[in-house]
């Protein structure tokens, strides 16, 4: 059975980063030790849903995966009804969590569980970085780093995970790009800086999305062109959610759930659900 | 499994109610056909089941408590009723129980419910108003393992009981009655093939089924059918398939509750984020969405899914097209789709 009863976690802390954006630390209240390993075997890229009471629930990604001790880290971005609920709550507040779900990044063969190593690039936008962060790590911890990341904003004030960007400068090539204002070395969006990027470190083998879908679309055409195929390609997409087990209906793609199926996707799997969904045709153009 | 003959609904009605609480179909004082608790005393003559009201809401309920929360822990609200028994269930909405008991089989709220019930189907002799059960396999002969017991009209003092699981073997326990022969299977069986040849012309049913598994539907088609659709959740409260569903949290002094209610995926809001991206803000597209899923092949057969049996979305009942009041029902649209 799949319950639609949360766990309770407690918040640890709130730390303010970027825009309206508070990375939050939680902790599970009284877990056995059997519910704690199902939560210690999440995968960079799944999520999970934070229940506010009183004011509901929604999706969340894992910045930091649940550890022995049954910590981990969301940055949530200020924006409705449950978010808006959150900002208010202190530290020690008892909340809610339901998961882990969906499919994460590939960051092994899922026949062998071997690493895989090829040269990865990462592509992230504004708070879709967040979904990024565990994977980042991972590639690090495993001794492939990736060969660059990419991270735009809308401004620098806008930036967010900004302790992890600073630690990532002595561990990978980090680019940074802001389409408005002063405080960063690019200006423009991450597309306009990627012809830069692959001159100093080459082209990649594999390349892992999250931001704005048109964003996401555009950059992983980009590749295309370029000759990278789509099934290297990789993204993280959003949608609504209120059950996470494939049956309110709410982030229904097509014929699938993104709570199920995704959240993270294979470019070349995407495209086509996009391209039918999206009724008119506007992604009817890519190249898959 | 053996099928027994007898005289009327009542009969069986009387036994059942013994251990379980009846529920049938009747007029309510406004002369709408609904589900009403019926003591067996009262229990009347069944006649065909044709009601705007399906079964679904006996499994999955319009609205219900999750949990609760008391500020530290959350607390599941499992339904318990008592068992009940539905009578005079019609194929199509056993069908479309058996599709729900399949895409809610993880679903403890709706399975603590459908484990309490009983189903005795109803098999209808002649076609209803819109109804096209023949053409999406869900009817008139209720399907194997559809329901627990089913009756059949043969006369008017006697039925085919057939008898379809060991939970309906196991409600006829002390009831004395003839076991049917042959003559009573093969007047059934003649009856049911006389009863599809009553259906109307359904050609536009299958045309359009193809039209949408081959995405030959032109998207102005399904733009102007956004323009009739008045997003009132008729079509989706009605259909005995449709399962959408919100929740919503709720607090009364140091207690909060979380409840799920039915949802449509028909309204504008039903996908928006709350950056207020909305994946699915046109309206026409969230037509063809629907009418996707209930009859796009893809959909029961992504293997992924913990969703669909492998049949259409759609049982026949016609419901949507009766209650549309832009004239989008099935009828209608599957005749726009491939005019």
């Amino acid at each position: 059975m799949q319950s639609l009863v949360p766990e309770p976690i407690e918040i640890l802390s709130g730390v303010e980063d970027g825009e309206a954006a508070r990375h939050f630390r939680f902790r599970f209240c009284g877990q056995s030790d059997s519910n704690l390993k199902k939560w210690q075997s999440t995968r960079p890229g799944q999520f999970f849903m934070l229940s506010v009471p009183g004011a509901g629930e929604a999706p969340f990604t894992f910045t930091t995966l649940p550890n022995a001790q049954g910590e981990f880290s969301a940055l949530v971005r200020r924006m409705g009804q449950v978010t808006g609920a959150l900002f208010e709550r202190k530290p020690g507040y008892t909340l809610g969590a339901r998961g882990p779900f969906g499919h994460g990044w590939p960051v092994t063969d899922g026949d062998t569980e071997k690493v895989l190593t090829e040269k990865a690039l990462i592509v992230g936008g504004g708070c879709g970085l967040a979904p990024l962060v565990s994977l980042v790590e991972h590639l690090i911890n495993s001794g492939t780093p990736p060969v660059a990341l990419v991270y735009g904003a809308r401004t620098a004030a806008a930036q967010v995970l900004n302790p992890e960007r600073k630690r990532w400068q002595s561990q990978l090539p980090l680019f940074d790009i802001v389409q408005q204002g002063n405080g960063c070395q690019y200006r423009g969006t991450p597309l306009d800086l990627l012809p830069e990027v692959l001159n100093q470190v080459g082209e990649p083998e594999r390349v892992f999305l999250c931001g704005p879908e048109i964003m996401m679309h555009t950059v992983a055409e980009f590749f295309v062109q370029r000759g990278l195929p789509a099934s290297a390609i990789w993204m993280s997409i959003e949608r609504r959610m209120h059950c996470a087990t494939g049956t309110c209906g709410h982030c229904y793609l097509e014929h699938q759930y993104v709570c199920k199926d995704g959240p993270t996707y294979r470019w070349d799997k995407l495209a086509p659900l996009l391209a039918r969904s999206s009724g008119a045709g506007a992604l009817a153009d890519f190249h898959c | 499994m053996t099928d027994y003959l007898i005289d009327s609904p009542i009969t069986l009605a009387k036994h059942i109610g013994q251990s379980r609480d009846l529920w049938q179909l009747k007029e309510n004082d406004s002369g709408e056909r609904g589900w009403q608790l019926s003591a067996p005393e009262i229990f009347s003559a069944l006649r065909s089941p044709d009601a705007m009201e399906s079964a679904k809401q006996f499994f999955f309920a319009p609205r219900e408590n999750i949990f609760q929360f008391d500020g530290n822990q959350f607390r599941e609200s499992l339904p318990a009723p008592e068992p009940f028994a539905l009578v005079g269930v019609s194929s199509c909405d056993l069908t479309a129980i058996a599709y729900q008991d399949h895409f809610f089989r993880d679903d403890p709220h709706y399975q603590a419910r459908r484990q309490q019930a009983l189903l005795v189907g109803y098999e209808c002799l002649s076609p209803c108003a819109k109804g096209f059960c023949p053409s999406v396999d869900a009817g008139p002969g209720a399907r194997e393992g559809s329901a627990d017991l089913v009756l059949h009209q043969l006369q008017e003092d006697q039925w085919l009981l057939r008898v379809l699981t060991d939970t309906g073997a196991r409600a006829l326990e002390g009831l004395v009655l003839e076991k049917a022969g042959d003559a009573a299977q093969t007047q059934r069986h003649n009856q049911i093939e006389a009863c599809i040849e009553a259906f109307p012309d359904d050609s536009h049913i299958h045309a359009g089924i193809e039209a949408i598994n081959s995405n030959s539907v032109a998207q102005e088609t399904w733009d102007a059918a956004g323009i009739q659709c008045l997003s009132c959740s008729g079509c989706t409260t009605l259909c005995p398939t449709c399962s959408c569903y919100g929740t919503s949290d709720h607090t009364t002094g140091d207690t909060m509750i979380r409840e799920r209610f039915w949802d449509s995926c028909l309204y504008d809001g039903f996908q928006r984020e709350a950056s207020q991206n909305n994946p699915a803000g046109a309206a026409g597209d969230r037509v063809r969405r629907f009418w996707y899923h209930k009859f796009s092949r893809e959909f029961f057969q992504a293997s992924d899914n913990p969703g669909p049996a492998d049949r259409y979305g759609c049982v026949g009942c016609g419901r949507c097209e009766v209650t549309c009041p832009g004239v989008i029902g099935v009828h209608s649209m599957m005749k726009k789709i491939t005019e």
